[in-house]
């Protein structure tokens, strides 16, 4: 958890190398400093609130938006002035479908390989390869616009991956799945991850920045935070009280004046404290306000993200993130 | 250049699952060729059959001019969902995507041009081997020009909704002053000023040589106007794809919002 930290050289596995990364539009900087190093076969997430540079950094890698200042490389190729070699080692899914909806599945891939000079049996091959290694040959001849939204997620992984490259970014990838869907396309990604291929996301869903290696946690155009998971969550230290009360600004107040730092959250208070449990008794019987309701537990990727920032992931467009509060220990 | 194909083969496949949309685009030069003509041509000294042969290739141009720039539109419907994104991203050189849009869009309009270049004998316009090559030639020309028109507008815009815009503000005052209806060697001396500035002007007046053997402009004036236009209107287009997803601003970018 050292953000920013001064500049080490980059290890000899280095796939992406960031340094100092600014981007600047007119008058409003979207990212203020970013160093990173990822290596191959990491799964590696950026988190972090609408608005936070999640979206500059992730175009700036994907050669959809120049920097500003610092310098950024891919597989040791330049991001803006080498564009065209970081573009045959990459594949990305988007949010949005980036298939053409009245073709077939199967011609959206071999379209895709052709854009990447492969020939036309070398496409037609990877197209039948990777249409039966996820599970799409039964949808290969169906326009894609008579796919199901699992399927159509899948299609656009199975797009990404059709000129087989060395880094494979995703950007909200999952956006609207089901649950089980969204599980089975991470194991899907998580399987490819251990095969060699670096994977580089960003989420809204907590529970899938879960199996990332590695997560950083931006915010107002700086790494904030970086680490595995675990590491993120020890780093928070202790555990996390949750308070509703009649009137959570009048008790924010009192637990100020006592030292306690308490963020506010969708309606309630968020504590940490290096031992939730014996300080829990005397707060409820001196906080001045009537407490409505107590929760208590483990740190989750939120919590560390809510007390680094004091504000949540879940800007006005994100989704609710589920499980959160079931007081489970992740 | 294969990548530039493979785009040509996507729109054409597109082009070609939209066959209504080709069916129902002739009709609007077929109402200019039969309905206009003929009603205008009774009143007019050149007379009815006369009058149809003399805009048939102003009809042509017609054809040419509105096919190959709402062909353009399916750029913005792929700037919609991320397919344009995925190309984008894709190790494809800026200028095949551009050029692979103008040729898809050019060839489509040459489609239909073709359907209609088969009533010629129709309306009295008699082709012969030379004058068949000739005005091939100037449909080329004429649909690689109007391609690259309807790809430069296109490449800047996300929404289809500029596209009606377009079509009143842009492309109905440069037809109407081309000459495609009248001689322009007739009309008033600021028509006449104007069509110089006016791509589909030389269009028409290579069209109208190549059928008819009349014109106004000299023909390697009209020729290089309509290379100069393609060629510049290209290198607009190559620039805008090469900026990817990064915008002069205009378009604020979703960062501003947020940020103190």
């Amino acid at each position: 958890m050292s953000p920013n930290a001064a500049p080490v050289p980059a290890p000899a596995d280095a796939v992406i190398v960031v340094e100092g990364v600014t981007k600047r539009y007119g008058e409003v900087e979207a990212l203020r400093g970013i160093d990173l190093t990822i290596r191959a076969g990491e799964m590696f997430a950026l988190l972090g609130p609408n608005g936070a540079g999640k979206t500059s950094l992730f175009s700036i890698l994907a050669t959809l938006r120049t920097l500003t200042a610092g310098r950024a490389t891919l597989c040791g190729h330049d991001v803006t002035r080498e564009r065209a070699a970081v573009r045959r080692n990459i594949g990305i899914v988007f949010q949005e479908p980036a298939i053409e909806r009245r073709l077939t599945v199967r011609d959206n891939l071999e379209l895709m390989a052709r854009c990447y000079g492969l020939g036309a049996a070398e496409a037609r091959r990877r197209a039948g390869t990777l249409l039966e290694k996820l599970g799409l040959q039964e949808a290969a001849d169906r326009p894609a616009e008579q796919t199901s939204g699992g399927q159509r997620r899948r299609i656009e992984l199975a797009r990404a991956l059709v000129a087989r490259p060395r880094v494979l970014f995703l950007d909200e990838a999952t956006l609207g799945l089901d649950v089980e869907a969204r599980r089975n396309f991470w194991a899907e990604v998580r399987r490819m991850a251990g095969e060699g291929l670096t994977v580089f996301f960003t989420t809204h869903y907590m529970e899938e920045a879960e199996v990332a290696d590695r997560i950083a946690l931006i915010a107002e155009g700086r790494i904030i935070a970086l680490g595995s998971p675990r590491e993120l969550k020890a780093g928070f230290g202790g555990g996390v009280i949750r308070l509703s009360t009649d009137d959570d600004t009048a008790a924010a107040a009192w637990l100020a004046g006592r030292g306690f730092k308490a963020a506010t959250a969708e309606k309630q208070l968020l504590l940490v404290h290096a031992d939730p449990a014996a300080v829990l008794p005397l707060l409820v019987r001196e906080l001045p306000v009537p407490v409505r309701r107590v929760e208590m537990h483990a740190p989750s990727l939120e919590d560390v993200f809510l007390e680094l920032t004091g504000r949540g992931l879940g800007g006005d467009s994100a989704p609710a993130v589920p499980g959160r509060f079931n007081g489970a220990a992740p | 250049m294969s990548a530039a194909w493979t785009l040509i083969v996507l729109d054409m496949k597109r082009f070609w699952q939209d066959r209504i949309r080709l069916v129902s685009s002739l009709i609007q030069p077929l109402l200019y060729l039969f309905v206009l003509g003929s009603g205008l041509g009774a009143s007019s000294r050149l007379g009815g059959a006369d009058y149809r042969r003399y805009i048939f290739p102003g009809v042509l141009a017609l054809t040419l001019l509105f096919s190959s720039t709402f062909a353009a539109i399916t750029i913005v419907f792929d700037r919609q969902i991320g397919f344009l994104k995925a190309v984008l991203v894709a190790p494809v050189p800026r200028w095949a995507i551009a050029a692979g849009r103008i040729g898809a869009g050019a060839l489509q309009a040459l489609v239909q041009a073709a359907l209609l270049l088969v009533l010629a004998p129709v309306v009295g316009v008699h082709l012969s081997p030379g004058s068949l090559l000739a005005v091939i030639g100037a449909m080329v020309l004429s649909a690689a020009a109007f391609s690259a028109i309807g790809v430069a507008v296109a490449a800047r815009f996300s929404s289809p909704a500029v596209f009606p815009v377009i079509s009143n503000a842009l492309l109905l005052p440069m037809y109407f002053l081309s000459g495609a209806l009248y001689p322009l060697g007739m009309a008033p001396q600021w028509m006449k000023v104007a069509a110089h500035f006016d791509p589909v002007a030389y269009a028409v007046d290579l069209l109208r040589r190549a059928l008819l053997g009349q014109g106004f402009f000299v023909v390697p004036i009209a020729v290089a106007a309509l290379v100069l236009v393609t060629a510049l209107l290209l290198w607009s287009s190559v620039r805008v794809f090469a900026r990817g997803e990064d915008t002069d601003g205009r378009r604020g970018p979703r960062a501003s919002r947020l940020l103190p």
